[in-house]
């Protein structure tokens, strides 16, 4: 089965919560329960390296944006706010990126 | 000596002893249709396997943990909890270096495999799961159970097909006697996916529905033709007899020894023809823990239905007994199935003094195997037992319990 | 019934590596200091981040040299068989173990995965029963020791471990104990593995696999590369060995075991599990941490992994870690996995057999966070006494301690 890409080039903080929420199965969580600077890993979520990585996996498979685990782990993804930051900026340098 | 003080399983039974107990009084076991819909499956296979139902998983562990859990882990993390409650032994709130686990897995993590390969080919290597790698791992039930259950002694995966079971008891009791490991949480883990039950079926091993005679395990049997399989996790709590005294724990059943074997006659599917070599092992392990074929009260046979499995396990026992009459043969496997261990729980339910078999004896033994069997319960009195198993590909693994 | 802490030793080593088929092809390699991980040929792999693994190199003779089975032998199988009979030969023992009291002791992770694959990749969503069933045959991973049991017609105990990377120092562990307690008077311990789809795929997106052959220690580490083959050790009591006169390599004095109850894939930070397996070894060996000269590590050369066996080597050795030598097999074959703990095994008996440093493969400076001694030449070095360590998945953690055969009691706690 293959997930289409999502082509639009922005992403807003509740979709970021809702690709969170699903990648990582977290049913008894509803995505607008995280606060926005909410620390994600090894926070209240419980979510760790693996969890991380099944994010990054995601972003790819959605957003076409390839992340490497390295900067997973710095300040810029440690709470949804900031992961949409970087996301964004991913987003944006990939659109100026020549084919 | 070494002795279980607790024990856990899951099966298609259900949760816990008093489950697998009832299922083994009602010699049915609790069968379900494989799904069969991705075509995988001959039009003529077996379409049964004895499966534990998705409810009984409800609150396997922390809703956080049970969502990257694979079901051997789910399994083997309930089998744990229950084992260790029923030993009256409590989660520490420290690692303990002095726990150890030894799981035993036929096949491994195959539906989170399967699934990892299968996005491997359809979405790309880049795309695949990083939390279905992980699980898929052979040893991820039991690095599970090391963490739910804060062992932090040795942690060991054996991989030893349906010798897996009296395999990790041994180990463990190894583990014990060498002084490496206070509590060991020892048995077998394993699940049964579609795609194992159809490579099962495409190697003949699986009993089928043939004419009126319906689909079903029959060990020993005239008519059988294959095991049922099964999934689910049994583990024992074992620990030394000298320490369940000195903290109050009543021994479920005691270990007089394990030994195992290889019969290298054997094709990797199937079974050799190595009796005179199974036999003298059999023999020679009842003797270096002290007892000889007359001691053993009963025997309760890993028999699963297999044609040349049963004929070799008849054959092995018949020369190990010197032709001297075979005690009562029990054969749990008609109802446990083969995998995921319920059968060494049923193995240890008998050697605690539980009994469970039909009024009248009803069955039709295979003529040529020179065994008698009968569905009548064990003689109260039996206390000595010689559990076996003679594994497709050759192991052999045997267990002598004792009845505290 | 032999007393329960019998001597153990080594009397015969076989491999199949990405260096080629037998001992010798990696004995000298290991002298080289290089590294057979590079652009790998066994399936395409032009879809996955990284292209480079230590494969074996084919040997055409290898599937007729085997056996009318062969068809059905896997390449983990394979390997497990070529490498048990050149350990059995090496040995001097007869190819036909029947009237020994033998057993085997074997390790792998992925067993007959990869043919699996192959058939699954042609075969999934139709009837199974029209693909070729011997892709099949050698699938689960108790295949190779069972395979190995088979050929040299073994009739002991057969046990395979699969506890991921730890697999083979913790089989080698269970052949020790066997050995000690009579169970078994010749024990082979070993493991195989073969490159596969699930492993290359899975390592690369947990993103722990680098782009170039992997360098342990080093600032510019990335990651691991796998490898495949197959590892065999023949042990047997020192009393034994003697008496049969056969080649006494090393001495097996001491194996250790521990779990790390922290998390699924990532080792402890502080290396706390991996520690305590090493103190149990050395406990068991009944020998001081002083004592030992050479440590061959895990050493997979991820970011993470590589850190925490340091912290670990910290808290046993504390100031002798200044003056030991350390040694990162993988530099040089890749990580096998299963297997890993086994060739790594061979290899620290080689380092004893030739008393002589194993350089580290590639350049680059080492992580100054990291403080061991690589060796950069294969110069002449006194090593009495090493350890070999392994760290897998799950925090399963095993180590391994070994002598030259001559080695007196010195060291001892």
């Amino acid at each position: 089965m293959r997930i289409p890409a999502v082509t639009t080039a922005t992403l807003t903080l509740a979709e970021l919560k809702q690709i969170i929420v699903e990648t990582l199965r977290l049913d008894a969580v509803p995505p607008e329960s995280i606060a926005d600077h909410e620390i994600l890993f090894g926070g209240r979520l419980g979510l760790d390296s693996i969890d991380a990585l099944e994010i990054v996996v995601a972003l790819e498979q959605r957003l076409g944006v390839r992340i490497r685990l390295h900067d997973m782990e710095t300040e810029s993804f440690k709470t949804v706010a900031t992961m949409h930051g970087a996301i964004q900026s991913y987003l944006a340098s990939q659109a100026a990126r020549p084919e | 000596m070494t002795v279980v003080t607790g024990m856990g399983t899951v099966s298609a039974a259900g949760l816990g002893k008093a489950r697998l107990l009832a299922a083994l009084r009602s010699g049915t076991p609790t069968l379900a249709h494989i799904d069969r819909s991705d075509g995988m499956h001959h039009r003529t296979s077996a379409r049964l396997a004895a499966c534990v139902e998705p409810e009984a998983l409800r609150g396997a562990a922390a809703p956080t943990d049970a969502r990257r859990m694979s079901n051997p882990s789910r399994f083997a993390l309930l089998a744990a909890c229950q084992a260790l409650e029923d030993a009256g032994l409590p989660i520490p709130t420290e690692p303990d270096g002095e726990r150890a686990v030894v799981v035993a897995t036929a096949f491994g993590h195959t539906a989170f495999t399967q699934q990892m390969f299968d996005q491997i080919l359809d979405l790309g290597p880049t795309l695949a799961s990083p939390m279905l790698f992980s699980e898929s791992v052979a040893n991820a039930a039991a690095a599970r159970v090391a963490l739910a259950t804060r062992a932090a002694g040795p942690n060991l995966t054996l991989a030893q097909g349906e010798a897996g079971p009296l395999l990790a008891v041994a180990r463990g009791l190894a583990e014990i006697e060498a002084g490496r490991a206070r509590t060991v949480l020892a048995g077998a883990a394993d699940e049964m996916n579609p795609l194992v039950h159809a490579i099962l079926d495409r190697f003949r091993a699986l009993a089928r529905a043939r004419g009126d005679q319906p689909e079903r395990a029959r060990p020993f049997e005239r008519r059988r033709n294959g095991f049922l399989a099964a999934e689910g996790a049994s583990l024992l709590l074992l620990e030394s007899e000298a320490a369940a005294t000195a903290r109050g724990a009543t021994p479920i059943a005691r270990i007089l020894g394990a030994w195992s074997a290889f019969d290298p006659s054997a094709p990797p599917s199937g079974w050799g023809n190595g009796v005179d070599r199974l036999a003298a092992r059999l023999r020679r392990g009842l003797t270096r823990f002290g007892r000889s074929p007359g001691d053993v009260d009963a025997i309760i046979s890993g028999a699963s239905g297999s044609r040349a499995g049963d004929r070799l396990e008849a054959l092995v026992l018949r020369q190990a007994w010197g032709g001297q009459p075979l005690p009562p043969i029990l054969a749990p496997k008609e109802t446990t199935g083969e995998y995921g261990g319920a059968f060494l729980a049923a193995a240890v339910l008998a050697a605690s003094g539980e009994r469970w078999g039909s009024a009248s004896d009803s069955v039709d033994v295979d003529p040529e195997l020179g065994v008698g069997m009968s569905t009548l319960p064990l003689p109260a009195t039996a206390r000595c037992f010689l559990v076996t198993t003679l594994a497709a590909g050759g192991p052999a693994s045997w267990l002598l319990l004792e009845r505290p | 019934m032999p007393p329960a802490r019998a001597e153990v030793a080594v009397t015969g080593l076989g491999v199949v590596s990405g260096w080629g088929w037998g001992v010798g092809k990696l004995d000298a390699a290991l002298a080289s200091g290089g590294t057979s991980i590079r652009p790998f040929v066994r399936f395409d792999h032009e879809r996955y981040p990284t292209h480079v693994a230590a494969e074996v190199p084919e040997r055409r003779a290898a599937s007729e040299s085997v056996g009318r089975e062969a068809s059905d032998l896997s390449f983990a199988d394979t390997f497990a068989i070529a490498a048990a009979r050149e350990a059995i030969a090496g040995a001097g023992l007869p190819g036909d173990l029947s009237n020994h009291d033998a057993g085997v002791f074997f390790a792998s992770c992925t067993g007959g995965g990869f043919e699996c694959e192959s058939f699954y990749e042609a075969w999934r969503g139709r009837n199974l029963w029209r693909g070729p069933r011997r892709l099949l045959a050698s699938h689960p991973v108790s295949r190779p020791g069972e395979a190995v049991a088979r050929d040299l017609r073994v009739t002991g105990p057969v046990e395979t471990v699969s506890s991921a990377c730890a697999s083979g120092t913790l089989a080698i562990g269970l052949a020790l104990d066997a050995l000690r307690t009579g169970t078994v008077d010749i024990a082979i311990a070993g493991g195989a593995d073969s490159l596969a789809h699930i492993t290359f795929g899975g390592f690369n997106v947990l993103q722990a696999m680098d782009e170039q052959p992997c360098r342990p220690f080093r600032a510019a580490r990335r990651g691991l590369s796998l490898g495949e083959g197959g590892a065999v050790l023949v042990l047997e009591r020192l009393s034994e060995a003697r008496r049969r006169r056969a080649p006494i390599l090393a001495r097996l004095e001491g194996a250790g075991a521990s779990g790390d109850a922290h998390h699924m894939t990532a080792p402890e930070p502080h290396g706390r599990g991996a520690a305590e397996a090493m103190a149990r070894a050395l406990r068991d060996a009944d020998c001081r941490p002083d004592s030992v000269d050479w440590i061959n590590t895990h050493g997979t050369g991820t970011v993470r992994n590589d850190l925490a066996e340091f912290h670990a080597l910290e808290v046993v050795f504390g100031a002798h870690l200044d003056a030991l030598h350390i040694s990162a097999t993988k530099g040089s074959v890749g990580h096998l996995l299963g297997a890993a703990g086994a060739i790594e095994a061979v290899a620290t008996v080689l380092a004893i057999r030739n008393q002589r440093l194993q350089p580290a493969p590639g350049g680059g400076g080492i992580d100054p966070a990291i403080r061991v001694r690589l060796a950069r030449e294969p110069v002449a070095a006194s090593i009495r006494r090493a350890l070999s360590l392994n760290m897998g998945f799950g925090g399963c953690n095993a180590a391994l301690v070994f002598s030259s055969p001559g080695l007196g009691s010195e060291g001892a706690t």
